[in-house]
């Protein structure tokens, strides 16, 4: 974990409400992996007050990018900067995702800001030959991630609220063409999502691997606070910034 | 640390201002700290998760997660939430328990340099008192800051700390649990906080840290409800300083015992307000999550700027501003 000064090299807007920040930031970038994530300070002075937790999107040797959706103070404060202007990152923080030696199929399902650390773990799974299913949800064709951002191996699908893309619907209404398929499942996106994954995978018992990337506020991000806590099945209070934020899904209490 | 004079000849540490301060005077052991500034209860975990960062060693001390005598899960989610230049704070003092403390973290503290006060809350008297009992000798722990004023959950004593009565019985009957300093952390939530600062005095606090956090709340517009699990929360940050300026200002003219202040520091400029305004020691709290170096950062600003004044103690600054006291203990 670094405190390191990132300098923005490029700020581009991809979809209505996503843009691609990528940082120049060489140590930070040594040592990211996909499902980990940057804390950034969006202010110089004390309002917004708090650092903002960020999934790396892309990971290159020098760089990183973050995915950002235009969602509220930070985010817009963090897509208002050009190229050249600076952030205060620290990082990389969390756990991040795994993939299982033995895993050759990777289902991947997502929503929103969610997109951006399943990219990074897709762009590391192409490169190690494996498998990649990426099904998607977004509220319309206009918020749809762009597929030619995708590596050409990964299959993609795409669900909509509105149904002006794709399937009409919630994208854990395809997961279930898949689950035969995926050696394991990984998914990043609001909890409305998460939980009706775990009603698909309750209703056909599923016993493979669901790795899930939680979002929550955080203060801290290195577990020194307790603001961002789930529950686990042993009774423990585990930090989201520090003991996640991914989680193996059967290891959590839902409630 | 040794430093070039303007002259350009090595002065050693004798020849540099002095930051250090005594913060129980009263006891013989006392309680030295290098310099004037701590990391605040709650803000900084265990120690251990900040040490990959920055230099910890170099803290003027520790404040300790809030600890309790048995271990506690926290309040529901979510727990803490941005406000203008500040945040709310809902945690419910999540916390391992004071035998894990002991087993687990004590060990750890016992090797550093830097001293660690063990942040203690409780339900009831006994068990603010089995909690210091169990501390007191316990290698690694230089102190306990008594924490009368969690807002955030029934068991975390902020009852104690709104009756003078009450605040007087608890300091007491811990000061006969134990031989540890004790800092007795007030809360901001009353009436008359020179009148519990007193109260604490008399029952035989080492010194007194303030403020604790401020009663606040957010509601959901979207969900047309309270925003906290717990409803209510802690404010904290830079939002709630002025507030904690002016009770450290009139705690520190009423009690001769040293004061820690805080609340809402995010710069030097900050620490010496509370400094000037009679606090011997600062804490640092929300603002390390903005920015963990901040402590070190103030640690040496403090010293420029007493080098550069001509100031030969930070001592010389605690209370500056105090000649302008106007009197009465309530607004």
């Amino acid at each position: 974990m670094k405190l390191e000064i990132g300098e923005i090299v490029e700020n581009r807007q991809i979809t209505s409400d996503l843009w691609d920040v990528m940082l120049r930031a060489p140590q930070i970038a040594r040592e990211a992996k996909p499902g980990q994530f940057l804390h950034v300070r969006v202010s110089n002075g004390v309002d917004p007050l708090l650092r903002r937790p960020m999934s790396f999107y892309r990971i290159g040797s020098d760089t990183v990018d973050l995915l950002v959706r235009d969602a509220g103070r930070g985010s817009k404060a963090i897509i208002g900067k050009g190229v050249g202007d600076t952030l205060d990152l620290m990082g990389p923080l969390g756990n991040g995702f795994s993939i299982h030696p033995t895993s050759r199929h990777l289902l991947m399902i997502g929503g929103g800001s969610g997109v951006g650390p399943l990219v990074a773990l897709s762009e590391v799974a192409v490169s190690q030959g494996l498998s990649v299913v990426m099904l998607l949800g977004f509220r319309s064709a206009d918020r749809v991630y762009p597929s030619e951002l995708l590596s050409p191996e990964v299959e993609y699908y795409v669900a909509t609220d509105d149904g002006s893309a794709g399937h009409h619907g919630f994208v854990t209404d395809l997961v279930s063409d898949y689950l035969g398929w995926a050696d394991s499942l990984y998914g990043c996106g609001p909890r409305a999502m998460f939980l009706s994954l775990l009603k698909v995978a309750r209703g056909v018992n599923l016993q493979k691997s669901v790795q899930l990337s939680m979002e929550e506020n955080m203060a801290c991000g290195v577990g020194a606070c307790f603001g961002c806590v789930v529950e686990n099945r042993r009774g423990e209070m585990k930090s989201v910034c520090q003991d996640g934020p991914v989680f193996e899904m059967r290891d959590l209490v839902w409630g | 640390m040794g430093r070039y004079s303007k002259c350009g000849i090595w002065c050693g540490d004798e020849m540099a201002a002095d930051l250090s301060v005594e913060l129980a005077p009263g006891k013989k052991e006392g309680l030295l700290l290098r310099n004037p500034v701590m990391v605040a209860s709650g803000c900084f975990g265990w120690g251990t998760e900040y040490s990959s960062l920055i230099d910890i060693q170099q803290l003027g001390a520790i404040l300790s997660k809030g600890t309790t005598l048995r271990p506690r899960k926290g309040n529901e989610m979510p727990r803490l939430v941005e406000t203008p230049a500040g945040m709310l704070n809902a945690i419910g003092l999540q916390n391992i328990g004071v035998r894990k403390v002991i087993a687990e973290k004590a060990p750890v503290w016992a090797t550093w340099r830097v001293p660690v006060l063990v942040n203690v809350a409780g339900e009831d008297v006994d068990e603010y008192c089995r909690c210091a009992q169990m501390l007191d000798g316990v290698q690694g722990v230089a102190g306990i800051e008594l924490n009368v004023s969690c807002p955030n959950v029934r068991a975390g004593g902020a009852v104690f700390a709104c009756d003078p009565y009450a605040a007087a019985e608890v300091t007491a009957a811990v000061r006969r649990c134990t031989t540890l300093p004790l800092m007795v952390k007030l809360s901001p939530n009353v009436g008359d906080i020179v009148a519990i600062a007193l109260a604490v005095e008399e029952a035989g606090a080492d010194c007194i840290s303030l403020i604790n956090t401020l009663v606040g709340m957010k509601i959901d517009i979207i969900k047309r409800r309270p925003y906290l699990g717990n409803v209510t929360g802690g404010l904290s940050g830079p939002a709630v300083r002025p507030v904690a300026v002016r009770m450290v200002y009139q705690v520190a003219q009423a009690v001769s015992i040293p004061v820690v202040g805080l609340g809402g520091i995010a710069s030097t400029d900050d620490a010496l307000e509370f400094i000037m305004a009679g606090a011997s020691a600062i804490q640092v709290g929300t603002a390390l999550f903005v920015d963990p170096s901040l402590p070190l950062r103030i640690v040496e600003e403090l010293a420029s700027f007493l080098e550069r004044g001509g100031f030969s103690s930070i001592g010389e600054l605690v209370g500056a501003a105090n000649s302008h006291f106007k009197g009465g203990s309530s607004l």
